[in-house]
């Protein structure tokens, strides 16, 4: 049975390079204490970039690892994604993460271990590794989330992470081992066999088991009703974890949604479309208005992203070739511009110790790129054209809406003007609000943080104004996933 | 084998105490009575997979669970105050009932309606064997990423409870 199987390591050399960057990381806080701290965010940062290079040479790969990890252009389309999120993250955090613990190694060693989480997810066609690897996503930020270990907040929303977080890992896996009772294998091409040729009625093993698999993964991505730890854990975390939550470990959960019920739930669309469609309709309704009475800049970016995973979903429950792509495409533009929000956010947190919306009062005058940036990103949040978020919203509503699902984007598009609302309020109080009494000098922004917010408002701007190049990308990523 | 008339008896007698002292876990008011009754709800489930010839599993089962992690939470539960010690008393009693004989009757249900995939492969030989010949062949990939887990899983717990630093005022 094993004779055969490709045991080919060198599939895996990107993983086995962020398992050493992270002893190296570790090892070098330990060793070299003399060392200056945000050192070690730019190593962290600059194995990423080297990783992400790697990783760069397995495109027009189309190989396997004993028939569980599958290196194709989707598995490098999100190594790329992944490692170059894990890196502005590292940078981002490199300021805050110095001056707050003696020890910061394992904060960064926490974040590229999750990376590797995060790849295997989009990488494994098996479903006990899709899971192992979903794991080691999760466990990496409920440590994450909590690292603030004597901050009331930070404690609350890492312990509710954590056990809402473990409840849907065990629902995930009791949906897991429903589906292996009806097919008898674990492996998801073989799954879709099994399900392809039933033995006879409706098996509502399987209904059972597609409700479980998509609560427990409707947890880890923030889908209504399943996203009651969300403000909680994105307000207590470190600004640049909340960023991290937002993009890679959503990423992750839609990587591995996009892959598995592409692969092995596909001959059963009908049967859990139906229900991805409401979560989606309930997602982008309840995260857009909820985001509406929010005041602390983190609870409402934590809305806003609930929101957006209600337009992600509606890609997956009308799921086919071009809703796959437009999925992967909105997910990049999300990617960039919610970083940019957050970079703002992170380098305003860093300045004045303040993260609640009416702190940012007066930020055209204290801060004027960082405030630029804000608006360009916020108005690519909402969807208005020039900036990425106007084309890659109006590719996916399109691909929805050629699949019939009229109604989902009537509500996508009624939400979309009501996020804007939200958005604008931000705004209102960077460029209308004066700055209050004694704060009205120029605030010393570090280059670092100016340089990272103007590349991502450049990715933002590209993606809005050339979006073709993204496009041919991800057509050879989700090519292999629908032959 | 499993048609056998003694397995068939022992299956039984495992399934019955198992369900009734996973019944008492959440029933009893007691703490500590609670991590005792969820112990023995450890060793009845390494009770069926030695009906089932996973024998290696079974014995795991009852070194990690029914050895280190009960004996792992009557620490946990001695080393709390022992006013905190008793489930009080809730109003959802009642709803969280009906919500699981509910949740009971769809898996009876499910359970009973499925037709389910049943394995021809024979008997293991020795099920240890086989197992790391499983991890270290074709399921070398999920071995691999556990012990990555295991190593966050360490990590995170020495972070999180760390003496506090000198300059360390987060």
């Amino acid at each position: 049975m094993t004779e055969g199987l490709n045991l080919d390591y060198s599939l895996l050399i990107p993983e086995f390079l962020l398992v050493g960057l992270v002893v190296a990381i570790v090892g070098l806080d330990l060793y070299a204490p003399k060392m200056k701290k945000t050192w070690l965010a730019y190593i962290a940062a600059a194995g990423l970039v080297a990783v992400g290079a790697v990783s760069l040479g397995y495109w027009d790969t189309d190989d396997n690892f004993a028939n569980i990890i599958v290196v194709d252009d989707y598995t490098t389309f999100f190594r790329v994604f992944f490692v170059a999120t894990a890196a502005v993250i590292c940078l981002a955090s490199a300021t805050m993460v110095a001056e707050k613990f003696r020890h910061p190694g394992e904060y960064y060693a926490l974040i590229i271990l999750s990376t590797i989480g995060a790849i295997g997810m989009a990488a494994s066609r098996e479903l006990m590794t899709a899971y192992i690897s979903l794991e080691l996503l999760s466990f990496s930020l409920y440590v994450l989330v909590s690292y603030q270990k004597f901050d009331a907040k930070s404690n609350e929303g890492g312990l509710k992470y954590l056990l809402l977080g473990a409840f849907a890992s065990a629902m995930f896996l009791y949906g897991m081992s429903l589906i292996y009772g009806i097919t008898g294998s674990t492996y998801y091409s073989e799954i879709a066999v099994g399900l392809q040729n039933p033995t006879g009625d409706f098996q509502w093993a399987m209904l059972m088991g597609l409700v479980l698999i998509v609560t427990g993964l409707g947890f880890k991505v923030a889908a209504v009703p399943f996203h009651m730890w969300t403000p909680d854990a994105y307000e207590g975390a470190f600004p640049p974890i909340t960023a991290y939550l937002g993009t890679t470990s959503k990423a992750a959960g839609f990587a591995l949604m996009l892959v598995l019920f592409s692969q092995a739930f596909e001959v059963v669309h009908d049967d859990w479309s139906w229900m991805i469609a409401g979560i989606a309709a309930a997602t982008m309704i309840l995260g857009n208005l909820v985001a509406l009475q929010q005041h602390n800049i983190k609870r409402l970016m934590a809305y806003s992203s609930i929101g957006q995973v209600g337009y992600m979903l509606m890609a997956i429950a009308a799921l086919n070739s071009d809703t796959a792509q437009a999925l992967l495409v909105h997910l990049v533009g999300y990617m960039v511009s919610n970083m940019a929000v957050f970079i703002v956010i992170i380098a305003w947190y860093n300045m004045t110790g303040k993260d609640e919306i009416a702190d940012f009062r007066g930020m055209r005058e204290r801060a004027p790129l960082l405030a630029w940036v804000l608006a360009g990103a916020l108005f690519s949040l909402a969807g208005l054209p020039l900036f990425a978020g106007f084309v890659t919203k109006f590719v996916l509503f399109q691909s929805v809406w050629n699949e019939g699902f009229y109604w989902l984007i009537a509500i996508a598009t009624t939400t979309s003007v009501v996020s804007l609302y939200y958005y604008l309020q931000i705004m209102r109080q960077a460029f209308v609000e004066k700055p209050a009494e004694g704060e009205e000098s120029r605030l010393p922004v570090p280059l670092l943080m100016n340089g990272l917010a103007a590349a991502l408002m450049v990715g933002v701007l590209y993606i809005g104004l050339y979006p073709q190049a993204l496009f041919d990308v991800v057509e050879a990523a989700t090519d292999v996933l629908f032959v | 084998m499993i048609e056998d008339n003694g397995i068939v008896i022992a299956f039984w007698i495992l399934s019955a105490t198992t369900i009734a002292c996973a019944l008492m876990t959440a029933a009893v008011r007691e703490l500590v009575q609670a991590v005792l009754f969820l112990a023995l709800t450890f060793v009845g489930a390494a009770g069926i997979y030695i009906c089932l010839s996973a024998d290696f599993v079974a014995v795991a089962q009852i070194l990690i669970y029914a050895g280190a992690v009960s004996v792992l939470m009557t620490f946990a539960v001695m080393l709390t105050p022992a006013a905190d010690r008793h489930n009080s008393e809730t109003i959802f009693q009642a709803p969280a009932l009906v919500l699981s004989g509910l949740l009971l009757a769809v898996i009876v249900f499910v359970v009973l309606d499925t037709d389910w995939a049943i394995s021809d492969a024979g008997a293991f030989q020795t099920t240890a064997a086989s197992l790391g010949e499983a991890f270290l062949k074709p399921y070398v990939v999920p071995f691999e990423v556990a012990s990555v887990l295991l190593m966050v899983a360490m990590i995170g717990a020495i972070v999180l409870t760390r003496e506090l630093e000198e300059d360390d005022d987060a």
